[in-house]
């Protein structure tokens, strides 16, 4: 499903430049703390406007995995597609709940 | 300087503040990212905490015992933090992994907070417990970790054990990810003696009752103490938002406030901040936010712009400037040490130069906030390098004395009379005082105040070990407040390696290190200072000074030493001989 990832892309992108200040264009290849700057309040940044659009959880493991753009939207793509599968895609508003 | 007389506590433990507000139909509502709400009484908290307590002791738990607790903002939090108070434990909040986060150095940080409050337990929630794994591998509490659900929580199963005032009430840790974490201990008395004096500051409760809305993370004093057992011991509503939810809306906060008529919520600078940069102005619309009566400012070096920027940018929607009150305090000392008075919020001008050199306070550019006068039952005294108090417009270093102190660093009785001596606690803070109110100026301990959270020194200057073009360990990492900024920022200064390529200049090296300190802690440094070798000052054992340092810096004396190459030499030797010779002639006369 190409579009989805095209979608997250493009989300990854809003957040960036419309909350986190980044003015330069950003690609798939480009580091997230090298290149884009992002520090840790960046990162949950993201990864709230992230979880809340595409309903994953982000708080995993994995996603010390992630150091590029790229890195993070197969993230995402991975974890939507599992919540897709398991049928019940978890809602938004389940996280921190216990 | 001395608060007024604290007021007799209305309880003696968080225990008995707990059970008196389950009487009331007062609690507290957890708000998420779509404004969603849930409400849950004191009483529900009581009722499920006495559960969780009987299943805490069932599990293994003993009085006295610490439970370490890592949960997000949600009820669960008072679940595991009230259950441990009820069992006679000694509850122990961590910070949870953050999204996207750095999970290697967040086991190693956890394992060293589990391992220096001796806890016996850690209790988290279902899908944190499933990332800790490294973290307990690596500290082995007794009781391993478990979840809420792992315990046999029963409903008929209950327990509210009744504790000692001078038992520790909690542990909490003053600095967030560290190499070595102090774990500061707390009394019942000592947290009931803060909410006494916190209780204090606010109007009658019959004419003005308090509503309170904080974003504040929960394993934090200003949010802990200052907003949770604040709105338990009064007892009045809190509502509470997770701080990750904050930062990703910072509207999310003043929202609450509008749509509860909230009167209090605390936040350090960068919350005003963030608001004022980032909130939206359609998610403002029609906000009224003339209900907030007390907007507290602390836990970093407060920025009088960013108040002032506040203040503008939400006057139309009816915010007050006046309700704005700046407070400094420090987790050994429970929470607040001092608080600012009623009116718009007072700050000097001073010589940040003439500040640094010779820690006089004459008239300049730099603002430095007024935080007030100590609270009820606190006293505080500035005093210079000999001990002895210092007069007014003169920087010193701030101690206080009261009944909210620290029972001491948990066993950790060198660190502990380091700190405390006499009953006066050594803040490491430096300031002065001007027309009877502090002004916090700096500080010698070796902490960096980003956004809010503590980090120590060394966190930052390890990360340069084996950074290329560095000399190894011969940096300095040291917050500052840069001119035009909301709140303290990082700084390093660090000494070039002699073997240094230079040819393309320091910039090159500078953002090797700013790459290495972003990747490993997250902190983004805002300026990298290189510097010659032997510049940095240090003590006659050799090791590095780091407050001396930022002295210096900040007084345009950070100099090279003295070269001591071929030219200079000849200089030296040409003196002594003309001194000589004018020894020998003096002789001769």
């Amino acid at each position: 499903m190409p579009d989805l990832r095209a979608e997250i892309l493009g989300e990854i992108r809003r957040v960036l430049s419309a909350e986190l200040e980044v003015t330069e264009p950003v690609e798939l290849h480009h580091e997230l703390a090298r290149d884009l700057r992002v520090d840790s309040m960046g990162a949950i940044v993201l990864a709230v406007a992230l979880e809340d659009r595409f309903l994953v959880k982000l708080s995993d493991e994995d996603a010390t995995g992630v150091v590029s753009v790229g890195d993070l939207v197969d993230l995402v793509e991975r974890r939507s597609r599992e919540a897709r599968v398991e049928g019940a895609p978890e809602s938004a508003h389940g996280r921190g709940a216990q | 300087m001395k608060g007024p007389p604290l007021p007799p506590p209305r309880h003696r433990t968080v225990n008995e503040a707990l059970a008196a507000a389950a009487a009331t139909r007062s609690g507290i509502t957890f708000v998420d990212l779509h404004e969603r709400e849930t409400f849950v009484p004191f009483r529900e908290i009581h009722a499920r905490a006495r559960r969780t307590a009987a299943a805490l002791r069932q599990a293994g738990v003993s009085a006295g015992d610490r439970v370490a607790l890592v949960f997000p903002t949600s009820p669960a939090f008072l679940d595991g933090y009230f259950g441990t108070l009820l069992a006679g434990a000694v509850p122990v909040p961590l910070y949870p992994p953050f999204r996207l986060g750095r999970l290697p150095e967040y086991h190693a940080a956890t394992a060293r907070m589990i391992d220096a409050a001796g806890a016996s337990l850690v209790l988290a929630d279902a899908r944190t417990r499933k990332l800790l794994g490294q973290a307990i591998e690596r500290s082995r509490p007794r009781l391993g970790c478990r979840s809420l659900e792992d315990l046999s929580v029963e409903a008929d199963g209950e327990l509210h054990a009744a504790v000692d005032p001078e038992a520790l009430g909690l542990i909490q840790f003053s600095s967030g990810s560290t190499t070595d974490p102090k774990p500061v201990a707390l009394s019942h008395a000592a947290l009931m003696a803060q909410l006494s004096a916190l209780k204090a500051l606010l109007p009658p409760e019959d004419r003005f009752p308090q509503r309170g809305v904080s974003w504040l993370p929960l394993y934090h004093d200003m949010g802990l103490i200052g907003c949770l057992l604040l709105a338990v011991y009064y007892p009045g509503p809190l509502v509470l938002i997770p701080p990750e939810h904050f930062l990703a809306r910072p509207a999310l906060w003043l929202r609450a406030i509008a749509r509860h008529r909230a009167t209090l919520s605390v936040s350090p600078t960068f919350g005003y901040a963030i608001c004022s940069k980032r909130a939206r102005d359609e998610d403002l619309e029609g906000l009224d936010l003339s209900s907030w009566s007390l907007a507290v400012c602390g836990a970093e070096p407060i920025s009088i712009a960013t108040l002032r920027g506040f203040a503008q940018r939400f006057g139309r929607f009816g915010f007050d400037a006046s309700a704005l009150r700046p407070v400094y305090g420090l987790a050994e000392a429970s929470l607040a040490v001092t608080f600012a008075p009623p009116g718009q919020p007072r700050a000097i001008g001073v010589d940040p130069a003439r500040l640094a050199a010779t820690g006089e306070v004459v008239e300049g550019a730099r603002a430095i906030v007024s935080v007030g006068t100590p609270v009820a039952g606190s006293e505080l005294e500035v005093r210079g390098t000999n001990g002895e108090n210092v007069p007014e417009r003169t920087v010193g270093r701030i101690f206080t004395r009261g009944p909210s102190v620290m029972v001491g660093y948990f066993g950790r009785p060198e660190a502990t009379a380091d700190t405390i001596a006499d009953g006066w606690l050594d803040t490491g803070d430096l300031g002065f005082v001007a027309d009877g109110e502090l002004y916090v100026c700096g500080r010698e301990k070796d902490l960096v105040i980003i956004r809010g959270a503590n980090h120590v020194a060394h966190e930052f200057e390890e990360c340069l070990d084996g950074v290329e073009g560095v000399r190894a360990a011969c940096s300095v990492a040291l917050g500052f407040v840069p001119d035009g900024e909301d709140g303290e920022e990082l700084l390093v200064l660090a000494e070039r390696a002699r073997d240094a390529n230079r040819s393309d200049g320091d910039a090159g090296t500078a953002e090797l290190i700013r790459q290495a300190i972003l990747e490993h802690t997250g902190i983004r440094p805002h300026t990298v200072v290189m510097l010659e070798p032997g510049t940095l000052p240090r003590t006659s054992s050799g090791k590095l000074r780091r407050s001396e340092a930022l002295r210096l810096f900040l007084a345009g004396q950070l100099t090279p030493p003295r070269s001591a190459g071929p030219a200079r030499l000849s200089v030296e030797l040409a003196r002594s001989a003309l001194a000589f010779a004018k020894v020998k002639l003096g002789r001769g006369r």
